[in-house]
């Protein structure tokens, strides 16, 4: 028989009296390894998903502007649990945004990067609208028009004041993804604590910061507009909002259709023409969309700009007696073509003298805030600062003195007409500016006889587009509106088959 | 030309040595097991007196098998060990020097049980463990404390019958008697614990108990610490001061003690005795021996052994040291004492050099050493002869501390030494033994069993 020592048996009684408590903190600490492995395994997970198809590519794909810009999937299906009243429709359909059957809107994209699955814009959130013949009838998604029902203004509000809003604190933020039905689990609770609330916060207040005291020196842009540059000079320049002068601090305008861009590289692109390049274009409207010279994911926007050189506008639904058509092609060829190419029975015919270049705008006479918008200062910014060094580097920017003559292909989908969507259909077009519709509202998609978009006149408490703001005016492009009216209705009768 | 104050006689009251040099308690692991001495033992004594000291001071000597702190060192437990000491006094004085024997018990400083005291927790004052190695104890009845005042008498009394020149109580360093002394470590309720003088109580009773015994003619000397410094684990109690001892002296030679040998602190070892280094890197290779001796002891090997965990107890161990000299550590307090009382005062502390030995007795009536000794045990004769400090003095490594629970004692300062051989010839020279053999008488044949089918 052996015998213990004293010591072995005061260690043994020691081991008994601390051995539930080691077996506690055993498992606490294999606990804590494997959560620290669950959380790291999530953590290396980056990514977003691939589609085969091109249109499902187009409206759902990442172009890379998640990376910096985007705010986190869960919280994007949180806000409207958050802010009942800036949703009423309970998702984002009440901002404008498009549905298709999936649980993103169209033009909204998501990747996850480093575990955290984020969503942001892709170049579908500002070209993909709708339309429907009727009131009652169900609005078709068309993919590369306008998204004229956007109120892409109201939704960066949201955002914005999210930044100081005590609802997005982590607690609420956490109950309302709950009753989003995205609620965290547990690791991934862990991950939120300390990495995403903070970040999150951090940066929304990073960017209202910025942001903010722009949009309060500008009129709402209204639903299908953006200001395309000033938000960019705030962002990725770091300019402060009081800096920029009072005649280019406006600068929205409409969006713009996408239809068919092969025949129209080498032409002067943009509302006011500043680029002729289509990549170069198509980048600098992804970093409009939130990429950065860092996140862009040059592979997925050459796919999409590839498809949309051929993508061609669906035919235009208008049914105008073919007679008064014929009479006012031949007007169009004498008054219109030489600017804006014509239709022809092969298709859009992208000819014209004029086609694709700068009327000045002492000629053109439309409304200049965003043509002063973009300035020379900005123009050397980009070229110098952006994607410096690199095959992507901007080289092709010119500031311009007027606004480009673009092709009309899907011009039944392009409404409100001229570059800021002042004038509501094209027979408003062809009256005189004083003539046309001071004040009407945006967004609607139930086509007009009149070609466009049915635009009914302001009323109280509901968004009204004034052409007396700055930057809405909508003055100018006075060709044809000299016309006598038979003549009008002919030359409408064509435009109409666009 | 004056005399040398070193090679003055001293005379005790009882006991008169040739001069004022005491080799300081040491000793190794080199006694039976049951506790009687071997020849090694008086060779190693006999070394040091043939090199001059006046007296040999033995070390720790326990008075009970329960109070060893390390088998293999002689004790005194037993009445037929007598004539094994007296062999040892007489060879002692054959080489011309006193031999003064030290009467201990460890308490709760256990270091090594062995196989007597493993299985049980040392007496002592306090069932608190000790702080740095965690051995255990427990605490002492009354009765018990007074059955321990007579056993340390009964020692006495075979001390003086075996002949030797004087007791020395082991009332320092963190033992038994300390352990009743130091108001960091006594926690008793009972008359030997609380107030100064009920602490001092079981020392002062042993004194008084051993003159009883052995009458007022036999020399009694009392070895103290004269500052407990007892907080080197840092939120310990810090024990006595050396207002304290200075009172705990003044009772002492009230009650009879001859004299009084100064040390420090309230364990051993300790940061200032014995002053010097401590090589954690010895402790790596030799502390392995006691892991099992205390509750602590896993834990301070791994600081010694694990290099990046050393500075934590350099620290714990250094800070106290810091700013002391190492020779004549202990002076100061030694010479205060010496102005309290009115008996000679030894005082201890790696004294090595002639003019510091020299000076200080101008002060203290003697001096005892040990780590110069081991190192140089003629260190007499060169002071003899003129000179300050030996040609190869002692570098208070400490090496021949720290190896003890598993070397032989000697110096293990390589660079003291040619080569490493020559270093291993002078550790073996004491085991340089010539025993007598003898055959064990056969048992008597046992009756032939009835044999298994």
């Amino acid at each position: 028989m052996t015998y213990q020592t004293a010591v072995e048996a005061e260690l043994a009684r020691r081991r008994r009296f601390w051995r539930p408590l080691l077996v506690l903190i055993g498992l606490a600490l294999l606990a804590a390894i494997l959560l620290a492995i669950a959380l790291l395994w999530r953590v290396v997970q980056s990514g977003t998903p691939y589609y085969s198809d091109i249109d499902a590519h187009f409206r759902h794909g990442s172009i890379g502007a998640e990376i910096t810009s985007g705010i986190p999937y869960k919280v994007w299906k949180a806000l409207p649990v958050l802010y009942p009243d800036r949703f009423p429709g309970g998702d984002y359909s009440s901002l404008g945004f498009l549905y298709d059957g999936g649980d993103l809107p169209i033009g909204i994209a998501r990747r996850r990067v480093r575990g955290v699955d984020l969503v942001w814009f892709n170049c579908a959130i500002c070209h993909t609208g709708t339309v429907r013949a009727a009131e009652d009838d169900k609005p078709i998604i068309v993919t590369g028009m306008p998204a004229h029902q956007l109120d892409l203004h109201g939704f960066t509000e949201i955002v914005l004041a999210a930044a100081g809003d005590p609802r997005l604190a982590p607690e609420p933020l956490r109950e309302a993804m709950k009753q989003a039905g995205v609620g965290l689990g547990p690791v991934e609770g862990l991950l939120w604590r300390f990495a995403v609330f903070p970040q999150l916060r951090e940066g929304l207040i990073d960017r209202a910061a910025r942001l903010q005291p722009l949009l309060d020196r500008q009129p709402a842009w209204g639903r299908g507009r953006v200001d395309t540059f000033n938000p960019y000079k705030v962002l990725e320049f770091d300019q402060p909002a009081a800096s920029l002068a009072e005649e280019e601090v406006v600068g929205a305008s409409d969006f713009p259709s996408i239809f068919l861009q092969g025949p129209r590289e080498g032409m002067q692109l943009h509302w006011d023409g500043n680029n002729t390049s289509l990549a170069e274009r198509n980048l600098s409207a992804a970093l409009g969309a939130g990429v950065t010279p860092e996140t862009v994911d040059h592979a997925a926007i050459k796919r999409v700009a590839d498809w949309l050189r051929d993508l061609p506008p669906p035919a235009s639904q208008h049914r105008p007696d073919a007679e008064a058509v014929g009479r006012g092609q031949e007007i169009y060829k004498e008054t219109c073509a030489a600017c804006h190419g014509w239709l022809g029975p092969e298709g859009y015919m992208f000819e014209g003298a004029y086609l694709g270049k700068v009327t000045p705008l002492a000629d053109i006479g439309t409304d200049p805030a965003r043509l002063n918008s973009y300035t020379q200062a900005f123009r050397d910014a980009q070229v110098s600062r952006l994607f410096a060094g690199t095959p992507h580097a901007f080289r092709e920017f010119q500031k311009t003195d007027g606004y480009a003559n673009a092709p009309l292909d899907g011009l039944w989908l392009r409404a409100p007409y001229l570059h800021n969507g002042s004038v509501p259909t094209l027979a408003d077009l062809l009256e005189p500016p004083a003539a046309r519709p001071a004040a009407f509202q945006r967004g609607g998609d139930v086509l007009d006889p009149r070609g466009g978009f049915v635009a009914p006149p302001c009323e109280t408490g509901k968004p009204c587009f004034d052409t007396a703001a700055p930057g809405n005016s909508n003055a100018g492009h006075l060709w044809g509106t000299d016309l006598p009216l038979a003549q009008k209705a002919d030359l409408l009768a064509y435009l109409l088959t666009f | 030309m004056k005399a040398d104050p070193i090679f003055q006689p001293l005379e005790f009251r009882n006991l008169t040595v040739k001069n004022r040099i005491f080799r300081s308690n040491i000793s190794g692991r080199f006694d039976n097991e049951d506790g009687s001495l071997t020849q090694t033992r008086i060779n190693w004594e006999c070394r040091f007196a043939a090199g001059g000291v006046g007296a040999v001071i033995s070390s720790y000597v326990p008075v009970r098998m329960d109070g060893r702190i390390i088998a293999g060192y002689a004790t005194i437990h037993r009445d037929a060990f007598i004539p094994l000491w007296q062999k040892l006094g007489e060879a002692v004085r054959a080489n011309g020097a006193k031999y003064i024997l030290q009467l201990s018990h460890s308490g709760r400083q256990m270091d090594i049980p062995g196989v007597h005291n493993m299985h049980r927790p040392s007496p002592a004052p306090t069932s608190n463990k000790e702080t740095l190695h965690g051995f255990l104890c427990q605490a002492m009845s009354t009765g018990e404390v007074r059955q321990m005042v007579r056993d340390f008498a009964r020692g006495a009394w075979r001390a003086r019958e075996a002949g030797l020149d004087g007791v020395e109580l082991h009332a320092a360093n963190g033992y038994l008697f300390t352990q009743f002394l130091s108001s960091g470590i006594n926690d008793r309720t009972d008359a030997y614990g609380g107030s100064q003088r009920n602490r001092a109580r079981f020392l002062l009773e042993v004194i008084e108990a051993i003159r009883d015994k052995v009458g007022r003619d036999f020399h009694l000397q009392v070895k103290l610490s004269a500052t407990d410094h007892n907080n080197i684990i840092p939120w310990e109690g810090k024990g006595n001061t050396v207002a304290d001892t200075v009172q705990v002296a003044q009772w002492c030679e009230a009650v009879g003690a001859d004299a009084l040998h100064i040390s420090t602190g309230s364990l051993f070892p300790h940061p200032l005795n014995p002053p010097g280094d401590l090589p954690l890197e010895v402790l790596a290779v030799t502390y392995d021996a006691m892991i099992s001796s205390g509750v602590h002891g896993f834990r301070n090997f791994l600081a010694f052994r694990y290099p990046m965990l050393r500075p934590i107890f350099r620290w714990l161990w250094f800070r106290m040291a810091k700013g002391r000299p190492i020779e004549g550590v202990g002076f100061d307090e030694a010479r205060l004492i010496r102005d309290h009382v009115g008996i000679p005062v030894i005082s201890t502390g790696g004294w090595q050099s002639a003019a510091s030995v020299r000076e200080a007795l101008a002060h203290v009536d003697g001096i005892s050493i040990a780590r110069s000794l081991v190192a140089n045990p003629n260190l007499l004769q060169f002071w003899r002869d003129g000179h300050d400090l030996p040609p190869k003095p002692c570098t208070y490594c400490n090496k021949c501390l720290v190896g003890v629970p598993k070397l032989p004692i000697g110096c293990h300062e390589l660079d003291r030494f040619p080569s490493r051989e020559a270093m291993i010839e002078q550790l073996m020279e004491v085991y340089d033994t010539k025993p007598e053999f003898r055959i064990p008488a056969p048992a008597a044949p046992a009756e032939e069993t009835a044999e298994v089918s």
